[in-house]
């Protein structure tokens, strides 16, 4: 198969399977919806009085309550996320908060990191300017050097995601203690490095004398009038 | 005191007519209908103030059943429901009239101040 089809054929995949997961996402909010209304009615009954005096069974069902609305907030906050993550695909590129990008794919990738008992810190930069690139492609690209640093690491240690302005560029860094020599070759396969050059982006690892290793994403906006060629 | 009378347009049943019991509860005179096209045939009926809209039915599109209500009568304020992850549907029903957009699942509290507010807004028209 001519390989333009073939990739043709990957990026309407890509594009199906967002607007399935955006219509899931959709559909799980408005089950979330009567869960919380029905919810909230218990709740505004419950203090209306209806069970009387028994202060001992008001407080268990207001307990109750309470941690349904908790959960209901979780989930849908989980659920923004993965409309925001869904309709990324929706065009090949756009302006973004990278900061916004990363907290929306954080979402999905904190149970990892939870599953490896890994500590997940945070540095973000303030006042970024907005990136004009491939959002979906980033995320793909994130999603693969968070689970490769997470490979490297174990209970008990912690990985810090940053990001800064550096020039024109704006950098995504992952730091973690280092455990052992990291292997460029874990970082560079060749389809993930075509993925950075494709969205104009540069990889690097740091590895300083105070055992702290960073692996590095340089990005900078693509050319407006190049991304609009086919 | 909410002095306007509160109409609910969703096709989630569940979703209205439980809203709408909490409406109720908090001295408020609301109904719910189920469709776009049930709520824009009730207008004159229910004469509602203020209109709690979704975006997404399936039989007419939030945005186009805004449009009819504001043909109807432009005083009637609209709060839309949206279940969008982005706020930029919200935006969009705001620029075509809507008084201000709520996302789903809905936190009351901010709903009720969405009401207040546009109850208020009628009072001083």
């Amino acid at each position: 198969m001519d390989i333009n089809m073939e990739n043709s054929i990957r990026q309407e995949q890509i594009e199906s399977f967002g607007r399935l997961m955006a219509g899931f996402a959709h559909d799980m909010k408005n089950h979330l919806g009567i869960i919380r209304e029905s919810n909230g009615l218990m709740g505004d009954i419950l203090g209306m009085g209806a069970l009387g005096e028994d202060a001992t069974l008001v407080a268990r069902l207001e307990k109750s309550i309470a941690s349904i609305e908790r959960r209901v907030v979780i989930s849908a906050n989980i659920l923004h996320h993965l409309s925001g993550l869904a309709h990324r695909p929706d065009t090949p590129c756009s302006s973004f908060q990278i900061n916004d990008l990363l907290e929306e794919e954080y979402a999905f990738l904190e149970r990892f990191s939870r599953l490896k008992q890994v500590a997940v810190g945070w540095e973000l930069g303030e006042g970024l300017p907005a990136l004009y690139n491939d959002p979906a492609l980033l995320q793909h690209i994130i999603y693969r050097i968070y689970s490769q640093c997470l490979e490297l690491l174990g209970n008990g240690h912690t990985l810090t995601l940053l990001t800064a302005q550096e020039g024109k560029n704006t950098l995504i860094a992952f730091r973690f203690p280092k455990t052992s020599q990291v292997d460029e070759e874990i970082f560079g396969n060749d389809i993930l490095r075509a993925a950075i050059a494709k969205i104009g982006g540069k990889l690097e690892i740091l590895e300083n004398s105070s055992d702290i290793v960073d692996i590095r994403l340089i990005l900078s906006s693509l050319d407006v009038d190049n991304t609009l060629q086919p | 005191m909410i002095k306007s009378k509160v109409l609910i347009i969703d096709d989630e049943i569940e979703f209205a007519s439980t809203l709408c019991q909490r409406l109720k509860l908090r001295g408020m005179a609301a109904v719910d209908v189920h469709s776009g096209t049930e709520g824009i045939a009730s207008l004159p009926k229910m004469n509602p103030g203020i209109i709690i809209l979704d975006l997404k039915m399936p039989d007419m599109n939030g945005i186009d059943v805004l449009e009819k209500i504001k043909e109807y009568d432009p005083s009637i304020e609209v709060i839309m429901l949206t279940g969008h992850g982005s706020s930029g549907s919200g935006m969009e029903a705001k620029e075509k009239g809507a008084f201000d957009y709520a996302m789903k699942p809905l936190d009351i509290t901010e709903l009720l101040s969405a009401i207040e507010a546009a109850d208020n807004k009628r009072s001083k028209a």
